[in-house]
């Protein structure tokens, strides 16, 4: 076989790594959905359709979170990165 | 004994569904609190006003729809995610 075998110890990790993923990604969604609730609907609620400046925040908001999100994941990388080299410098 | 492919199968789709029951159930929870914080400030009398109700109905059907779009951006988002992540691999393949 070409394909190297997975053990089984390393296919329940896999396994389990997909389940937090999945789990963060479901976090992810509920708090944007709160933080975009708030930001974008004025608790006034003499209509049950989505005004027209609410929609648009609604777009803005997703996609400006999402962005948010992705530019502190780099940071974060790049921070932890960065001090792992520093303890690795450190210990030597 | 180990379980048969078909019950083991069952199990999961169990699973699959007292979860999505139990967050149907937290979501509901949810939007009543929020919509009721929202409508509800006036205790000078026991009975729902009117007032309040249509309030209250009108913040549920509003959530929802808010949700359906947020939803629907968030999977426009994760499938054009997907693409670049593709097309990266792709071109990783190649080099």
């Amino acid at each position: 076989m070409a394909m190297p075998q997975i053990s089984a110890a390393d296919q329940a990790k896999l396994q389990l790594m997909q389940e937090m993923e999945i789990e963060m990604m479901s976090d992810l969604y509920n708090r944007m959905t709160n933080a975009c609730h708030k930001k974008c609907i004025p608790p006034r609620y003499s209509e049950s359709e989505l005004g027209k400046g609410e929609m648009v925040c609604i777009d803005r908001c997703v996609a400006k979170y999402l962005d948010i999100h992705e530019k502190i994941g780099k940071k974060l990388t790049a921070m932890s990165m960065q001090d792992e080299e520093l303890m690795k410098k450190m210990s030597n | 004994m180990t379980k048969a492919p078909e019950s083991v199968a069952l199990d999961q789709l169990d699973k699959e569904q007292m979860k999505t029951f139990s967050d149907f159930l937290m979501s509901y929870n949810k939007l009543s609190e929020m919509c009721f914080t929202d409508c509800v400030r006036d205790f000078t009398s026991r009975d729902v006003q009117e007032k309040e109700e249509k309030c209250s109905l009108n913040c549920m059907e509003k959530y929802l729809k808010m949700n359906q779009r947020i939803s629907q951006r968030f999977q426009e988002f994760q499938m054009i995610t997907n693409e670049n992540a593709m097309a990266m691999a792709k071109k990783t393949g190649q080099l």
